[in-house]
């Protein structure tokens, strides 16, 4: 086990995090690193993700492994990290009676702000979330995205340096959905708010996450940047007239990996080589072999391709 | 210079106004800590509790309650200005300070059984306690600032009218003798106060951590009042059981107490024959015990996140 320095650039580092219930083994050695701006934790349930939530929040302490958020450990300094972090729960039920500025305020002050600027921030940050005209309405007369708003701005009334978002879309319409996926970007970015969006739909960290850490069972499958993850895939695809087999062979024994499904061939590229090389390579191996390209396009890899693949 | 800049002129204005959008700010101001968490939880559970920022219905049942507290005080405060000759004849008109309780006892079982519910089971019925529990406070501080915010809230109702009434008796020249004896009482009165305050306080506090539904914690903790006051009436008083067994009796045991502080005399024997350190002890343990239920439930209770 990798020892973890308080000097790290991560936002949130993990090294063979484990953590029991019983006879369950919710994380099993699981090592991570959430770096800066928008990172997705995915995963299906019950892959681990609202234990791996606890323990940066420091509610829970790890069975086995260490964790550090921020630069210090959440299970020695649980309340010191939970101030410089802000915290959007998965379920929907706030008070009903509470008008949605009282709250926002409220939470703040939870997490150190004096009475004015508490009140001053809630404003602000329920303005930021699209809610500056509804502010003084109480939650329970809102709908399921107007609450999702409010969770977002108690999380970021107090300037965290940290936002864990759990299922911030849940309940959403798609015009709703896509909203609260450009205020989440923006909080990453002009916000200047490292995020940790929780979610089980790819597409959604896909579209507004830098990188991601992918869950199974307790353990990391993968992580990384997006562009990387998606990038261990990347290759060509080409329809081939002519002897197929022959191409196949010219570019494996060029050591490419091939796939072959009737004409069509998927050729992978290797990390070692240099970009644009397969190009050439697959060039080189048709004209060689008197075939005839049909077409030839890149293959491109989702998050989703990812997941399952690494049996997410 | 453009035409807008012409026009500007002509309208008097400087040319130098801008529309600043100042978006998202970053707050470099000082920031309370974890005393500041829990100062605003304690603040902010008193403030809902008493329908505070709530709509008017929220507010009646504990402006009622507070209501009926004060009100003996301050008709007994009437009638020795009022009716001061007779009263003089008669002094047993207006209660002692010990005996005021026995006026306001229903107002603080019914507020005792309204204020811990409120704050506890709603917490965790709407979630905020998985958001409390995200921010500097810990399962300890929370509990310690929900048992100050109800001991708090309970004052009002336990402290208040003695106080009320030892300020009016003084103004009008019926209070204790001398500096030394406004001082005496003053603190058997906040002392006494507390007595009743806290007992209350911590058995709400244990039936409210054992459900989410407000309902059933205040049905439970009336219950559980009456229900001990009858049981220890009977053993006693009915089947002749030993006189300490009136310590089970969480209703009378604090007033009973307060009447040792204020050194009255029970005006049942067999109670007044209890060793003062029995009584101490049966409450402190009683305090104890539902502390100990409240916080062994919170320990381990799974937060709803």
């Amino acid at each position: 086990m990798g020892a973890l320095s308080s000097s790290s650039t991560a936002v949130v580092d993990g090294v063979a995090l484990t953590r029991r219930f019983g006879a369950t083994t919710a994380l099993d050695g699981a090592t991570f690193s959430v770096p800066a701006g928008v990172t997705g934790l995915l995963g299906a349930n019950g892959a681990g993700k609202t234990t791996l939530l606890g323990l940066v929040l420091g509610l829970a302490r790890p069975d086995d492994g260490e964790i550090r958020v921020l630069g210090l450990n959440p299970s020695t300094a649980g309340p010191e990290v939970r101030a410089r972090i802000g915290y959007a729960p998965e379920h929907h039920r706030l008070p009903p009676d509470t008008r949605a500025h009282d709250l926002v305020r409220h939470v703040a002050q939870v997490h150190g702000l004096p009475s004015r600027a508490a009140t001053n921030r809630a404003s602000d940050a329920l303005w930021e979330v699209g809610l500056g005209e509804e502010r003084f309405r109480p939650v329970g007369t809102m709908s399921t995205g107007q609450r999702q708003r409010v969770k977002l701005a108690q999380a970021i009334a107090h300037d965290p340096e940290l936002v864990l978002l759990d299922e911030p879309t849940d309940g959403l319409d798609p015009v709703q959905r896509d909203d609260m996926l450009a205020l989440i970007r923006r909080i990453g970015t002009e916000f200047g708010i490292h995020v940790l969006v929780s979610s089980h739909l790819l597409e959604e960290v896909e579209r507004i996450c830098d990188s991601a850490v992918i869950l199974r069972e307790g353990q990391v499958v993968a992580s990384g940047p997006i562009r990387e993850l998606t990038g261990q895939g990347r290759g060509l695809v080409v329809e081939v007239e002519g002897p197929v087999e022959e191409v196949a062979a010219r570019l494996v024994a060029c050591g490419l990996e091939v796939a072959a499904d009737g004409h069509r061939l998927t050729v992978l590229e290797r990390a070692d080589l240099p970009r644009g090389t397969v190009h050439d390579l697959v060039r080189d191996a048709i004209a060689d072999s008197g075939a005839g390209i049909r077409r030839l396009s890149d293959r491109t890899v989702s998050l989703e391709d990812v997941f399952l693949e690494v049996g997410a | 210079m453009t035409a807008v800049d012409d026009r500007l002129d002509d309208a008097g204005g400087s040319g130098e106004a801008r529309i600043v959008d100042r978006g998202y700010r970053h707050y470099d101001g000082p920031r309370t800590g974890r005393w500041g968490a829990f100062r605003a939880l304690v603040v902010h559970s008193m403030q809902r509790a008493l329908g505070l920022r709530r709509s008017a219905a929220q507010k009646v049942l504990p402006g009622l309650t507070v209501a009926i507290a004060y009100v003996p005080a301050i008709v007994f405060v009437g009638m020795s200005v009022l009716l001061k000759d007779t009263l003089l004849a008669n002094a047993n008109v207006v209660p002692t300070y010990s005996e005021y309780y026995s006026f306001i006892s229903a107002a603080i079982v019914v507020f005792s059984a309204f204020v811990a519910p409120e704050l506890l089971c709603t917490d965790r019925r709407t979630g905020m306690l998985g958001l409390y529990l995200a921010s500097p406070l810990t399962r300890t501080s929370y509990l310690g600032a929900k048992a100050v915010a109800v001991v708090g809230l309970l004052a009002v109702v336990t402290l208040g009218p003695p106080l009320l009434m030892l300020v009016a008796f003084t103004l009008i020249g019926q209070g204790p003798d001398g500096p030394a004896g406004v001082v005496r009482l003053f603190g058997e009165i906040a002392l006494g106060g507390l007595v009743v305050a806290v007992l209350q306080a911590s058995l709400s506090l244990a039936v409210s951590s054992t459900t989410t539904r407000k309902a059933v914690a205040s049905a439970g903790v009336i219950l559980i009042l009456l229900a001990s006051a009858a049981l220890s009436d009977a053993l006693v008083s009915g089947a002749g059981a030993r006189p300490e067994l009136f310590c089970l009796n969480l209703l009378q045991l604090p007033f009973e107490l307060v009447r040792r502080i204020y050194g009255d005399i029970s005006p049942v024997p067999s109670v007044a024959s209890i060793p003062t350190i029995t009584l101490v002890a049966a409450y402190a343990g009683w305090t104890v015990l539902f502390g100990a239920i409240t916080w062994l439930r919170y320990r381990r209770l799974a937060v709803d996140r």
